[in-house]
């Protein structure tokens, strides 16, 4: 039985690692799936912790979710580690693709602790206080901290890697497929023989369905990080998960109740093929001992004993398993400070002053962040950058910040609206936020969900310095925000700032190229309001009631 | 067989005296500012009232021949609605998705090998159009294909003979081969050209739109490409229009219930302008397209025909 557990380890990896790949892809708009779409990121514990404790506040949905882990990583160890991380499992098929072997565990680099201090870190910036009560423009009436979990949590960086890289990249094959079908299908060729067409068209229509080009920024940089986790395994296999990976530091730790032990009988040779075949290096040189915060259940120590002498014991059996961290005290007070570093740095960059009198930042210009975003400081603690608000965004709206919020908020989502609107259909970005830092809202909501306010510039405008018969912002405006100044017989918009949510379709729209000649800035944000106070603010403005009239009585 | 020898100085000597001639035949033939269809028979259009908007379309169809008339066993028909916005059929920001759905059946009936319903849409996020409109699943259970033209791919250029401004235009691959091609508009304000009836829907085929507002005027060349693009047929759709805030809305509705229909698109599109209360002689485009010889604008002249 025990022998069978390897394979029984890997239909699990590759079953979770599609299952998470299908959660990714059917995140979609008009797709519903049974479970939620983030389910992997609602799991992890540490996403969890972090998105409750830096924004202080209890978060049920990710709660839910995360305590099945956390059970299972206090009877099994680090068993989600070995048979469920779509990244663990990434990495294993990267080896394999790839042909990465790793040092020799002698040679191996021994930083095992490594990811226990980045741990110790990182719940340092999710406790520290980093923007404090009072400051009332912050619009925040608590404390908060400044999580940088995002950095490094497996889940997160994996499904950021998928929506920033993976995503356009297939997206383009598909586009590509899709164009080149499109244009044959109209081929004098085609023509000729109609055989073809009634080959090709079924096809085409397939590709045209699924195609929806995708473009990102940082793509590249998400990639590098990547392939950096991958590269890693040329040091030893699965060097992420046995050195840094945080979470795997994290269900190591609570793994250490567990009653599962790995027992090594008398028959053991001293061959070493288990020492040298364990993917964590959880056995060091002993064969009769194992380090139990390290395994990650893969039982390939068990499936490679020419003489069958490990099998797996639950309790009594006193096998070799060792649950000590060794910690260093010196190298925990190095830990907490980088931790302190981490949330200070990004506290006194540049980006981070505010401007004299006004609740913004120098860096806040653009920072449009997606409706039903928290304010801004809860929002970049909470948020984990996994990217799945960008993947569903069906207007491609969404890109990762680079610039806009400074340095806390890099890679968090914003609204760029010349590349694409916030379409007023919609509410996904809602929806798949597994960490709440975009609340779930209503469509309706969205009429007052300020996010921005659109500013036309008199100078660019051809309706303004052209005279020319345009209006498109105004007819693109889904709120009947821009209404038309006539002016010597050409009407010129105007926006009325109150009823302006800054949703950016007529930023979008405008046919001044290339920046367009309307801007949505973050002037009207409106996050700092509660729902309730924005949505009086909106009914202040009276509109005119959309009714039906009779007919005909003009 | 043998060639004909010129010299250089010949052949510039005829190029030249061929181009003249070219050039001054067109001149006259163009007749610029005098509508060609002065001499014709004044054009018949029908209006259809009084009944469900599926029935408005069939009585209208009918009154003028019948959809046989128009679409031959194994044509290729391209339908051309209005599919803009993102906004359901009670706005009427959109072509009525009943009335779409009865022209793909009447097609269908006729013996069309394929009815393509297309639109290059404007609002961002093709199937959320698609699916608020009505008009994707509805047309597509009435057994059509409904594409939305959303890359370049599905587009050629083409140069606009007789345009003033325009000159050449990307147009719908789809629409330059089809068999037949019917316009169904729906009739509402419009912020930028005063109303959008027909002539401004045929907009929704081509790629670059925003070229026409940034040109010298966005009028001519609605008019410029209506000139060299006729539909065989146009069926406007006004059983619920759009007063205010054209042409996306939200703003006031109206139901007259009719249906009009007619093989002058300017006729129709001149009608259509005093559903919303307006006059023809009030819209730049439309006077610019009476101009350019589409058809027929004044009321007195178009024969209406009551059903």
């Amino acid at each position: 039985m025990s022998r069978r557990l390897r394979g029984l380890r890997r239909v699990s990896q590759v079953a979770f690692l599609a299952a998470f790949v299908a959660l990714f892809g059917f995140a979609a708009y008009l797709v519903s799936t049974p479970v939620p779409p983030d389910l992997f990121l609602r799991a992890d514990p540490l996403i969890a912790f972090s998105a409750m404790v830096s924004a202080r506040r209890l978060v049920l949905p990710l709660l839910w979710f995360a305590i099945p882990v956390v059970v299972l990583s206090l009877l099994f160890g680090r068993a989600f580690c070995g048979w469920i991380c779509p990244m663990g499992t990434s990495i294993d098929l990267c080896e394999r693709l790839f042909h990465i072997r790793g040092l020799r565990p002698s040679k191996a680099p021994q930083w095992r602790r490594l990811k226990f201090y980045l741990l110790i870190a990182l719940l340092l910036t999710m406790l520290l206080p980093a923007a404090h009560k009072s400051a009332e423009e912050l619009g925040i009436s608590k404390t908060v901290g400044l999580s940088a979990v995002y950095a490094l949590d497996p889940i997160a960086l994996l499904t950021r890697t998928f929506s920033l890289v993976a995503l356009p990249a297939a997206q383009w094959a598909i586009g590509m497929v899709n164009d080149s079908l499109t244009a044959f299908g109209y081929s004098d060729f085609v023509d000729r023989h109609q055989w073809l067409a009634r080959v090709v068209n079924p096809v085409q229509m397939g590709t045209n369905l699924v195609a929806r080009p995708v473009y990102f920024r940082l793509g590249l940089f998400t990639f590098l990080f990547f392939g950096g986790i991958v590269a890693l395994g040329r040091f030893g296999r699965r060097f992420w998960c046995r050195n840094i990976c945080p979470l795997g530091a994290l269900l190591g730790f609570l793994g250490k109740v567990s009653p599962l032990r790995l027992a090594v009988s008398e028959k053991c040779t001293r061959c070493m093929r288990c020492v040298n075949e364990c993917k964590v290096g959880a056995i060091t040189e002993d064969p009769k001992k194992y380090l139990g915060a390290e395994c990650i259940g893969c039982y390939s120590c068990i499936a490679v004993c020419p003489v069958s002498a490990v099998s797996l014991t639950a309790g009594g059996a006193d096998a070799g398993r060792d649950d000590a961290l060794q910690l260093d005290r010196r190298r925990l007070l190095q830990a907490a400070g980088a931790g302190v570093a981490a949330v200070i740095i990004p506290k006194v960059d540049w980006s981070a002053k505010r401007a004299e009198r006004a609740a913004t930042k120098f860096s806040d210009a653009k920072l449009i962040r997606p409706p039903g975003a928290l304010p801004e400081e809860p929002f970049v603690t909470a948020c984990v950058r996994c990217g799945e608000c960008m993947k569903v965004c069906p207007t491609n709206a969404l890109q990762p910040a680079f610039g806009e919020g400074g340095l806390q908020a890099l890679e968090s989502p914003v609204l760029v609206p010349r590349v694409g609107p916030c379409s007023q259909a919609c509410n996904l970005c809602g929806s798949v936020c597994p960490t709440r830092a975009i609340e779930p809202f209503t469509i309706e909501e969205k009429s007052y969900l300020y996010l921005g306010t659109a500013v036309v510039d008199r100078n660019m405008c051809i309706a303004w310095a052209n005279d020319k018969q345009c209006l498109i912002c105004d007819e693109a405006c889904s709120y009947d925000a821009i209404s038309q100044k006539k002016t010597g017989g050409v009407g010129r918009p105007v926006i009325d700032e109150r009823i302006c949510v800054g949703c950016g379709l007529c930023e979008r729209a405008c046919p001044v190229q290339p920046q367009g000649a309307i801007h949505v800035y973050a002037s009207g944000d409106k996050r700092h309001l509660s729902r309730r106070e924005q949505r009086d603010l909106r009914e202040q403005v009276k509109q005119e009631p959309v009714s039906e009239l009779p007919y005909p009585n003009l | 067989m043998t060639r004909e020898e010129i010299t250089r100085r010949e052949f510039f000597k005829r190029a030249a005296a061929a181009g003249l001639v070219a050039y001054g035949a067109a001149e006259l033939s163009g007749l610029d500012g005098i509508p060609e269809a002065e001499a014709a028979t004044p054009p018949t259009i029908v209006v259809a009232s009084k009944k469900k908007p599926a029935e408005l379309v069939r009585a209208a169809v009918d009154a003028l021949g019948g959809m046989k008339k128009f679409v031959k066993p194994g044509d290729i028909v391209v339908l051309k609605p209005n599919i803009a916005w993102a906004r359901k059929p009670e706005q009427a920001a959109n072509t009525n998705p009943e009335v779409v759905a009865e022209v793909v059946r009447l097609c269908k009936a006729a013996g069309a090998r394929e009815v393509k319903v297309i639109d290059h849409l404007i609002d961002p996020g093709e199937a959320t159009v698609l699916k608020m409109s009505g008009i994707g699943p509805a047309a597509q259970a009435a057994g059509a294909r409904v594409i939305s033209a959303g890359s370049l791919a599905m587009y050629q250029r083409v140069s606009i003979k007789r345009g003033r401004t325009l000159k050449t235009a990307d147009v719908l691959r789809d629409l330059m081969r089809a068999d037949v091609w019917i316009n169904l508009p729906i009739a509402k304000v419009h912020s930028g050209t005063g109303v959008t009836l027909g002539c401004k829907n045929l907009m929704g085929v081509v790629w670059d739109r925003g070229a026409w507002h940034q040109s010298a005027s966005l009028d001519q060349c609605i008019a410029d490409f209506a000139v060299q693009f006729r539909p065989r047929l146009v069926i406007l759709d006004a059983v619920r229009v759009l007063l205010t805030n054209g042409p996306k809305g939200p703003g006031k509705t109206a139901s007259p219930g009719i249906v009009v229909a007619g093989t002058d698109p300017l006729a129709v599109d001149s009608f259509g302008v005093t559903l919303l209360g307006r006059k023809p002689q009030d819209i730049g485009h439309i006077k610019l397209a009476y101009a350019a010889g589409v058809g027929e604008m004044r009321l007195d002249r178009i024969k209406v025909r009551n059903v």
